[in-house]
C-alpha cells in the first residue's frame, strides 16, 4: 500500500480544522469534533492516497527510457495534471515522427503568458539531457504545493519543456551498441557525400557555418547544407520565433563537461548582456556544485570550450531572447555520455538547482523589477528546495 | 640538480628534471634560454589550460595507472603560456589530480606540457611534479587479479563496456581501466592544442596467450575528441604486469569506421 508523503495529508486536514499530530514515517492523530465525519473524511483521504498513482512519483526518473516510455509518460503528466500540464505537438522530425513538449503552468483563461524554453536531446547520445528534462518536469510539479516560488513562478510564467527534440536521433541510439554514440539527426545525405545526419545544433540561423564545423557531411559537426536545413531545428525556430517577445529565457541541455555556456560561439562577438549574463550564471555554477561537490564552470564556449556557430543558443540570444544558456551536464570524460544510471539523479539535482537560479532570476526580474542575487535569499532558497525535496521523494510502499 | 624518480606501487615522489619556474633569471649564455621567455598568465577555467591538464592527464597515467588506478585531473588551478618560439608553446599548469577507481583525492600536480609546432606533427612533450600524500596501495589486488588470470584455464575477454546506459559490471571494471590507461599512450601521442580526446567504449577486449611474464589483450576502443565531436575507432594490443605496467604494442587506427550507414559498422 502506498501512503501519501506527510506534508499532504497535514495540509489537507489543516485546512479543515482537524488537530492532527503527524510523525515522519506515519500518521498519528487525534481529533476534537465532529469525529466521525473527520474520519471519514480522513479515511477516505488516506485511502485516495494509498491509490496514488501520480506518475510524477512512480515513474522511474533515475532510468534512461526508450521513446515509447517518454512519449507515454508525457500523455500520462498532461491527464494527471489539468490546467497545470497541457501538450503540443510543434513539429516533425526528418523520419516523420512528433516532436513534442510540456507546457507546465496554471492556466489564466488561455491569457498568453511570459514563458521560459527549455529542450533536450538535441543531441541523440546525450541521454542524461531527456533524464533531466524528465526530472524537470517531476519537480516543477512535486514543489508546486510544496514551494512557494515554484508556486509563484508556475502562476506568472509557462515552461516549455521539451524532453526530446532529436527523436530520430535519439531512437537510433538506442538500436544497438554500434549505435548509441551517434550525435546528429537522422537525415540522408546530400548529393556529393554518403553519411546520413546534420549536427542540430550547428543548423540554427545564427551566424550559420562560419566557424566550429565541417562542411563534411560524414563529420560529427556537419551543419547542413544550409541553415535550417533540418526540420526539428525549424520547428523550434519557428514555434520560439513567434513568441520571442513571450519567451524571457531559453535553457538547451546537453552532455557532458560539466560546463554552463553563454552566447555567442564566435570568440569576437559578445552579448550586450554579457555581464549580467555572467553573473547569474555563476551563481548558478555556484549552487550546482553546493549540491554534490562537483565543479562546473561558466562562459562563453570560445573561452571554456570551442568555438561554434549556428547553435540554437546563439539563435535564440540573437532574436532577443535575453537569457540563453547551454548546460553541458556530467561528466568531464570518466563515462562522458554514457553517464551510468546511479548518477542520474544527483546529475538531476544539481542541474535542477542551477536551472532554479536562472529561472528565478529571470522571473524575478520581469515580476518584482528585481535583480539582487542576494546569498542570504540564494540559500534560503537551496534550503526549502531542499527540504521540500526532502519530503516530497518520499515513496513507502 | 636532478632528483632520483621512484616508483612503489602509486608512490611517484619526485621530477623527472628541474622545473623552471618563470620567474628566476637564467644565465644567458646557457642553453636553457627559453626561462627567459615570459610566461602570459592564462585563465584556469577556459579552454586552453584544460587541454593541457587532459595531456598530463594521459601523460600519468601511461607512466602510473593501471588496472587499479586511474587519473584524472579535477580541476585546473593556475595556468601560464609561454611561446617558445621555433619550438612551439609551453603551458605551465597547476592542477588537482584525482584517483578515479576510487574518487580519490591525489592533491595538486604541476606540469609543462610542450605542444610543437602544427606542422611538425609531433607529440606534445610533458613534464610533471605531483606533490601530496598516496597512501594508494595498488599492489595486493594487481598481484591477485595478474596470479588469477595466469592460472585460469582459460582466455578472458568482455565486450561493451560500459553498456548503454553506463553500467560496468564489477568483475570488467579492472579492464575498463586497463584500456583507459592503454588507450592514455595514443591519446597522448594524438593530442595538440586543438584536441580533448577521452576513452568512450571499450567495444571488446580479448585475452591473448603468451609465454612470458607479461599478460597480453587485444582490445577494440572507441575515443571520443570532445574538440571535433568525433569517435575514433582503434585497435590496440597491449600488455600488463604488475612489475612491468602497462604498455601499448601495437596501435591501429580504423578509418572506415567513421559513418554509420544503417545499424552495422563496415570493417
Amino acid at each position: 500500500m502506498k501512503w501519501c508523503h506527510v506534508r499532504d495529508v497535514l495540509d489537507f486536514n489543516r485546512h479543515r480544522g482537524f488537530f492532527i499530530d503527524g510523525a515522519g514515517d506515519g500518521v498519528k492523530f487525534s481529533m476534537f469534533s465532529s469525529a466521525g465525519r473527520a474520519l471519514l473524511l480522513l479515511l477516505l483521504l488516506l485511502l485516495d492516497c494509498a491509490a496514488d498513482r501520480s506518475t510524477e512519483r512512480n515513474y522511474e526518473y533515475t532510468k534512461y527510457h526508450p521513446m515509447p516510455e517518454i512519449s507515454a509518460w508525457m500523455q500520462q503528466m498532461v491527464e494527471e495534471n489539468p490546467g497545470l500540464v497541457s501538450s503540443e505537438v510543434y513539429g516533425t522530425t526528418y523520419e516523420r515522427r512528433d516532436i513534442m513538449f510540456l507546457k507546465i503552468g496554471v492556466d489564466q483563461d488561455g491569457v498568453q503568458k511570459k514563458a521560459i524554453w527549455m529542450d533536450c536531446g538535441i543531441h541523440a547520445r546525450e541521454w542524461i539531457a531527456p533524464a533531466f528534462c524528465q526530472w524537470f518536469v517531476k519537480e516543477m510539479l512535486l514543489r508546486y504545493k510544496t514551494d512557494k516560488k515554484v508556486g509563484e513562478m508556475l502562476n506568472n510564467l509557462d515552461f516549455y519543456v521539451t524532453p526530446v527534440l532529436n527523436v530520430d536521433g535519439y531512437m537510433y541510439t538506442w538500436i544497438n551498441e554500434s549505435t548509441r554514440l551517434w550525435r546528429k539527426s537522422r537525415s540522408s545525405p546530400p548529393e556529393s557525400c554518403s553519411c546520413p545526419g546534420v549536427d542540430l545544433n550547428r543548423n540554427f540561423y545564427a551566424n550559420w557555418g562560419m566557424i566550429g564545423v565541417s562542411r563534411n557531411c560524414c563529420d560529427n559537426t556537419y551543419c547542413g547544407a544550409k541553415a535550417l536545413s533540418e526540420p526539428e531545428a525549424r520547428a523550434v525556430t519557428e514555434f520560439v520565433g513567434n513568441r520571442s517577445g513571450e519567451i524571457l529565457c531559453y535553457l538547451t541541455i546537453h552532455s557532458a563537461g560539466q560546463l554552463l555556456l553563454m552566447p555567442y560561439g564566435h570568440p569576437q562577438i559578445w552579448a550586450p548582456n554579457y555581464d549580467e549574463l555572467m553573473r547569474v550564471g555563476q551563481a548558478a555554477v555556484r549552487a550546482m556544485g553546493s549540491v554534490h561537490g562537483m565543479e562546473y564552470r561558466v562562459g562563453t564556449s570560445p573561452d571554456l570550450l570551442y568555438p561554434n556557430s549556428g547553435s540554437s543558443r546563439d539563435w535564440a540570444r540573437l532574436i532577443g531572447i535575453p537569457f540563453s544558456y547551454t548546460f553541458e551536464l556530467r561528466d568531464k570524460g570518466q563515462f562522458g555520455h554514457k553517464l551510468p544510471e546511479d548518477q542520474i539523479q544527483p546529475a538531476c539535482e544539481e542541474a535542477f538547482e542551477g536551472a532554479r537560479v536562472i529561472i528565478t532570476y529571470v522571473h524575478d526580474k520581469a515580476f518584482h523589477n528585481r535583480t539582487d542575487i542576494g546569498a542570504a535569499g540564494m540559500a534560503a532558497a537551496l534550503w526549502t528546495s531542499m527540504l521540500a525535496s526532502c519530503l516530497t521523494t518520499m515513496l513507502l510502499v | 640538480a636532478h632528483t632520483v624518480l621512484y616508483i612503489t606501487g602509486l608512490q611517484f615522489v619526485l621530477k623527472l628534471t628541474p622545473h623552471t619556474p618563470a620567474a628566476s633569471p637564467s644565465v644567458p649564455g646557457q642553453e636553457d634560454i627559453q626561462a627567459a621567455m615570459p610566461v602570459e598568465e592564462l585563465d584556469p577555467s577556459h579552454y586552453p589550460a584544460t587541454r593541457a591538464a587532459k595531456v598530463a592527464e594521459h601523460f600519468i597515467n601511461t607512466r602510473y595507472g593501471s588496472p587499479f588506478a586511474w587519473f584524472g585531473s579535477s580541476g585546473v588551478k593556475k595556468a601560464g603560456l609561454e611561446d617558445m618560439g621555433v619550438l612551439g608553446t609551453k603551458y605551465h599548469i597547476e592542477f588537482t589530480l584525482k584517483e578515479m577507481t576510487r574518487n580519490q583525492d591525489m592533491g595538486l600536480c604541476s606540469a609543462e606540457v610542450l605542444f610543437h609546432r602544427a606542422d611538425e606533427r609531433k607529440p606534445p612533450q610533458v613534464q610533471c611534479t605531483c606533490s601530496g600524500a598516496f597512501q594508494v596501495n595498488t599492489s595486493a589486488e594487481e598481484e591477485d587479479l595478474y596470479q588469477r588470470l595466469r592460472n585460469a584455464t582459460s582466455l578472458l575477454s568482455g565486450s561493451d563496456i560500459p553498456n548503454s546506459v553506463g553500467h560496468i559490471d564489477p568483475e570488467m571494471a579492472p579492464f575498463w581501466h586497463l584500456g583507459g590507461v592503454a588507450s592514455s599512450f595514443i591519446m597522448l601521442r594524438e593530442s595538440n592544442e586543438s584536441t580533448l580526446l577521452n576513452m568512450a567504449h571499450i567495444d571488446n577486449f580479448t585475452q591473448m596467450e603468451t609465454k612470458d611474464a607479461q599478460l597480453m589483450f587485444q582490445y577494440d576502443i572507441l575515443l571520443h575528441d570532445m574538440v571535433s565531436q568525433e569517435i575514433l575507432k582503434w585497435k590496440l594490443l597491449l600488455s600488463w604486469s604488475p612489475d612491468g605496467g602497462v604498455k601499448v604494442l601495437e596501435a591501429e587506427w580504423d578509418p572506415k569506421c567513421q559513418a554509420i550507414p544503417t545499424s552495422s559498422i563496415l570493417y
